[in-house]
């Protein structure tokens, strides 16, 4: 009975650890940890419905450095435009640098996906980071949109008098909660 | 039911009907928002996205204006989408934002009815204290009223018995006897005044003028109190529906409190369809004057009146649709009006 449970247990484990994609850090010049996503990970069932649904899927990535309270951050955002029926991408690294293309396909945006993304810079050494990776649904933007949307108009909602207030208090918990997140540990040496 | 318990009602009334407002709530704005995010409404929206685009081909000439339609139904989807995402969250909102204004509502109403009701109690407890003291200074009455006629009849007896035994002079039995039977009268008296607060006739309405019925009373009742003077100067001609009786009983009172306030001039003055009663009495405290119309309240000694005068008046004037109040109350004299029904 123990030695069943106890290989459930490893399967599990296995199961999990199979299922959560592994990036690859590097150290780039200037003291810079840099991490590149594997293409997988766009595969995934959750996040590709969500690049196909229109809006703009938003992947927050967050290093700290164990042990201080240094810590750096990167955002690479990911839109499909239905109309002209590109990839809109967009990548801020740690030090603000953007990029922005418009992939004609998904393959092309895969490729892409793989360069390697700034997000953490200290003053060299060696560093312990743990990142970790946000995948919101939404844009800043878009939510800002919906919640004027749902405020302005009265929404969906016909509440009478009060529907105005009632109305900007429902806005106000219109928020991009993550729809998964990715957390891991680096030791990298930083020049 | 004690202040905790009526508190503890009120406030399990206020959860329970909380907590029912919260399930209505729950179902109904679950409700709203499913209808709004139907499938079919975001499949109709992409479907037009899809003849924007077609259009476009078509049309190129006009590529632009579609492609603005275009992005503002995909802006449609997109905070649709968004608001699908938050879907639980906004119902949660919304539900307790709902929740906690009716749960304010209800905790105020509970409070302010608690608060009333406590205010309601406070005052009952008071009138019943007040009217406990008016029951105890008219037991004290009653006790004199009748104890003293009873006592000195006794001791009357007593001696009458004596003096027949004693074989005394006729005229010392008669002038016991005398003195019992004034005692006798004296009860009697007091057992009239009771019959008369007790059971005070309907009045028979006729149509009166009121200076002749003042006038009248004034000669008539010229002579009841010694140190009384009636003073009557006559107005315009006032017809009223007043039994000419009963009226009269009212105006007696009257002129009996002031000969008993000290007053020595009464003033009658007919104005419409009522009458004024000003006298140069003492006029009445400040303490009672807002009770003058209650039973048993005077101001008078213990063995000099019961008190009922001016509820009985009051009750007269409200049988007749009308009704006497207090004008006014100095140390120089006290004005009551008699408001009739023409």
């Amino acid at each position: 009975m123990v030695k069943r449970l106890a290989a459930a247990i490893i399967v599990c484990v296995a199961l999990s650890a199979r299922a959560q994609p592994r990036p690859s850090f590097a150290a780039l010049p200037g003291a810079a940890a840099a991490i590149s996503l594997p293409a997988s990970m766009l595969d995934e069932k959750a996040i590709r419905k969500q690049l196909n649904s229109g809006l703009t899927t938003v992947f927050l990535m967050i290093a700290r450095e164990r042990g201080t309270r240094n810590a750096g951050a990167a955002r690479v955002e990911i839109r499909y435009d239905l109309w002209d029926e590109v990839w809109i991408v967009r990548k801020i690294e740690v030090d603000k640098r953007i990029e922005q293309q418009r992939l004609a396909s998904f393959d092309a945006l895969a490729k892409w996906w793989k360069n390697p993304v700034r997000l953490f810079v200290s003053d060299g050494g060696n560093v312990v980071l743990d990142v970790e990776l946000r995948v919101l649904p939404f844009s800043a933007a878009e939510e800002r949109d919906a919640r004027e949307w749902i405020s302005k108009s009265g929404g969906v909602a016909a509440t009478g008098g009060g529907g105005g207030i009632v109305d900007a208090l429902i806005g106000t918990t219109i928020t991009a909660r993550p729809i998964t997140t990715y957390r891991w540990s680096v030791e990298l040496t930083l020049k | 039911m004690t202040r905790a318990a009526s508190a503890a009602a009120i406030l399990l009334i206020v959860v329970a009907a909380t907590a029912l407002f919260y399930v209505v709530v729950h179902q109904v704005s679950g409700l709203w928002l499913d209808v709004a995010l139907r499938p079919e409404v975001r499949a109709a929206l992409e479907k037009s996205l899809g003849d924007q685009k077609r259009l476009r081909s078509f049309d190129p000439e006009q590529s632009e204006a579609y492609r603005l339609r275009f992005e503002e139904t995909r802006k449609l989807i997109n905070r649709i989408d968004v608001i699908r995402l938050n879907r639980a969250a906004m119902l949660r909102r919304f539900d307790l934002t709902l929740v906690a204004v009716f749960a304010l509502v209800m905790a105020i109403g509970g409070t302010t009815v608690w608060h009333r009701s406590r205010r309601a109690e406070e005052q009952r407890r008071r009138e019943y204290v007040a009217r406990f003291a008016a029951w105890q200074e008219a037991a004290r009455r009653h006790a004199h009223e009748i104890k003293t006629p009873l006592t000195a009849a006794r001791l009357e007896v007593d001696r009458l018995v004596s003096l027949t035994h004693a074989s005394a002079p006729m005229t010392d039995v008669q002038r016991a006897a005398e003195s019992v039977f004034e005692e006798l009268d004296r009860l009697a008296r007091f057992t009239r005044e009771f019959s008369s607060f007790a059971a005070v006739a309907a009045p028979v309405l006729r149509s009166e003028e009121l200076n002749h019925l003042v006038a009248e009373f004034c000669t008539t009742f010229a002579n009841a109190w010694p140190e009384l003077v009636l003073r009557f100067t006559k107005s315009a001609p006032s017809m009223a529906m007043v039994d000419r009786d009963m009226l009269r009983q009212v105006l007696a009172n009257l002129c009996t409190n002031s000969a008993k306030a000290g007053a020595k001039n009464v003033t009658f003055a007919v104005s419409g369809a009522a009458i004024d009663v000003t006298d140069d009495g003492a006029g009445i405290p400040e303490s009672i004057r807002p009770r003058i119309f209650d039973p048993y309240i005077t101001t008078r000694k213990i063995g000099e009146g019961m008190g009922l005068g001016l509820a009985i008046s009051r009750k007269i004037l409200l049988d007749h649709g009308g009704d006497l109040t207090l004008v006014d109350t100095s140390a120089s004299g006290t004005t009551f009006r008699l408001a009739l029904h023409t």
